[in-house]
């Protein structure tokens, strides 16, 4: 609720060009998203999330200006991409397991802006491509196509995000998502109840990093401009670090992480502490570890609820006592 | 001929560097049954402090005050390595100390989330204290552009010849540690079965600690001596930990020899292929993280590793 109240008055106390920087993050809450559902919700730890970032925007572009697509049919058609590309990707995570699938994605990871450079038609190559093709408001909104031309990008952003996280909620809570946990905790018995491993693990990769090329692809809704360098290993550890910051095991989780996403850069830009901010996820992550598995979702669940909770320092002090 | 001749010796020179990192990846390995990420950017940080040592008054170069504490700097260069390596052996025993032994018992995910965090925390960190310009850090082999034996027209550096001296060293004395060491024999009971050598009374922890020191000295070892040929940079080992992981994964993760095999295939690969191929040079990362994923799928123990047995 309070996040929705925040999306809506982000526009109201922000100018285009900073509206324009905030609204790129918080499309990035669909790669957040994508990690929840793959290592949280499939047991799947993927470290390279920003491998779909960068296929769902390099897609977008090309259909939009290389076969000229309207932006409206060019995304959905980037998820399908995404998703195809996902569950490539995901065939060795039926065999791989735990820390060497992270292993596997980091490296993979690492890789995909040197991989992206070798496709100049897609990717703009070593210099990146500008797109030619705007999303403009249509004139039945009576907004004017330049100077609001940001604030309806945005909400066009906030509203596609919006109806993935209900989306991926639905599925989570469906079926599907059950699957998904029962392969998390355990595979073997998760067999014996007659769930479809392969199918299950796949699906899931699938979708998540479908989720994650959405976003994407709205970056390019945003700015005209995409190229390899925007998806470097650190858009992946940013992305995975908001998701398990948040807590992985929830939708909310996901929306916390997000949140984490904006406002430690925001917060950071606003004071000038550092010259990077990355170093705050690194060492949140750490931290909560240690203090709460479950990320923010659940302190603040367990703070709201006020069962076992005997404060942060409670759960740092019986990790260090006795050993 | 020349020209095969010099991929050779240019692979040699990475597989030497491969294989220190992948020996101490794997020594992490065998005893925890962990893959740590932060071993690499432990390595730049411990190589970063070596860099202030042997040059002090760098310009933008933080910490300048501090070691101007101690005597006789600039140090040497082969000093200045040695309290590289000193300074990661501490952050190692550190690590192991303060992150990872509260988290004995917990999930996969927690162990991955700590080596992460460390990843992006000490490489941010580097480049906030140090900025991302690059270094020039002085070797301490001779590496005049005509330093080098000429073998069939192709040029055997002295560099190259150090580093592997240096590596056969290490290898010397990690064997002295591992079979005529008390420690290296309670790391060896602890690899073995971690219960059984807990009863008869050795300290886990502790050795486990010292474990952890090992790997990271020669984590930061390999950083000094490659940090002449690369520069040294924040990023400077994010791609050097995958080939090393890769090494350490086709020789078996859990064997130090297959480690260096391992890294003898990598980085010849990663000079041939691109070399008599289509592959492009900047994909070089591509042959060893396949083989690394058909290992993986294929033969999980590598080539040299043992088969663990997983009960249900």
């Amino acid at each position: 609720m309070l996040v929705m109240l925040a999306l809506i008055a982000l526009p109201l106390v922000t100018d285009p060009i900073q509206l324009r920087r905030y609204a790129s993050l918080v499309v990035l809450s669909l790669g957040v998203l994508g990690v929840v559902v793959a290592t949280g919700h499939a047991g799947l730890i993927s470290l390279g999330h920003g491998i779909f970032v960068g296929i769902g925007a390099f897609s977008m572009a090309t259909f939009v200006d290389n076969y000229r697509l309207p932006f409206l049919i060019a995304l959905p058609m980037s998820f399908l991409v995404t998703a195809a590309v996902g569950w490539l990707l995901g065939l060795p995570a039926l065999r791989i397991k735990g820390i060497y699938l992270a292993l596997v994605t980091l490296g993979f990871g690492i890789m995909f802006p040197a991989l992206a450079k070798q496709f100049p038609s897609y990717t703009g190559g070593v210099s990146g491509r500008a797109v030619d093709a705007e999303f403009n408001p249509p004139a039945w909104t009576g907004l004017d196509p330049d100077g609001d031309a940001v604030l309806w990008r945005y909400g066009f952003c906030v509203l596609v995000c919006g109806l993935m996280f209900w989306m991926t909620a639905n599925v989570l809570n469906g079926r599907m998502g059950r699957a998904m946990q029962a392969v998390r905790d355990d595979e073997t018995s998760a067999a014996s109840f007659g769930i479809d491993l392969p199918r299950v693990k796949a699906g899931a990769f699938s979708l998540s990093a479908g989720l994650a090329g959405v976003g994407g692809a709205l970056q390019v809704v945003l700015f005209p401009f995409v190229s390899h360098e925007q998806f470097s290993i650190f858009l992946s550890f940013r992305l995975y670090a908001a998701a398990l910051l948040g807590g992985v095991a929830t939708i909310a989780g996901a929306v916390y992480g997000v949140v984490a996403l904006v406002l430690i850069p925001a917060i950071n830009d606003a004071f000038q502490l550092l010259e990077n901010d990355v170093i705050v996820f690194g060492v949140g992550l750490i931290l909560l570890t240690f203090v709460s598995p479950d990320g923010l979702a659940g302190l603040v669940h367990r703070a709201a609820s006020g069962n076992k909770f005997d404060g942060v320092w409670g759960n740092v002090r019986r990790r260090y006592s006795g050993s | 001929m020349a020209l095969l001749l010099q991929r050779i010796f240019d692979g040699l020179f990475n597989s030497a560097i491969y294989a220190s990192l992948a020996i101490s990846l794997v020594f992490i390995y065998r005893a925890t049954g962990l893959l740590n990420f932060a071993q690499g950017e432990l390595a730049t940080f411990s190589a970063y402090v070596g860099f202030l040592l042997v040059r002090p008054t760098e310009l933008a170069l933080a910490g300048g005050a501090l070691v101007a504490f101690l005597p006789g700097l600039p140090w040497p260069v082969p000093l200045a390595i040695l309290g590289a390596v000193l300074f990661g052996m501490a952050a190692g025993a550190l690590t192991e100390r303060l992150l990872f032994r509260p988290l004995e018992g917990r999930p996969v995910l927690s162990v991955v989330n700590i080596s992460i965090g460390m990843l992006i925390a000490i490489n941010a960190l580097s480049a906030e204290l140090w900025t991302t310009r690059p270094r020039l850090f002085p070797s301490p082999f001779p590496s005049a552009p005509d330093d080098f034996i000429g073998i069939g027209g192709a040029r055997l550096r002295f560099e190259s010849i150090g580093v592997w001296l240096t590596l056969l060293g290490v290898l010397m004395i990690l064997g002295f540690f591992l079979h005529r060491s008390k420690a290296g024999l309670a790391f060896r009971a602890i690899t073995a079965n971690r219960e059984s050598a807990q009863l008869v009374g050795i300290n886990v922890g502790r050795t486990l600690m010292i474990g952890w020191a090992v790997a990271a000295g020669i984590g930061a070892l390999a950083a000094t001596l490659v940090a002449d040929a690369v520069l040294l940079e924040p990023n400077m080992m994010l791609r050097l930990l995958i080939f090393s992981f890769a090494a350490a994964t086709i020789g078996g993760l859990d064997s130090p020899g297959g480690a260096v095999i391992g890294a003898l295939i990598v980085g010849l690969t990663q000079t041939l292929v691109p070399g008599y191929t289509f592959v492009p040079t900047e994909l070089s990362m591509l042959p060893p993280l396949l083989a690394m994923l058909v290992v993986l799928l294929v033969k999980p123990t590598g080539l040299f590793g043992q088969k663990r047995v997983e009960r249900v």
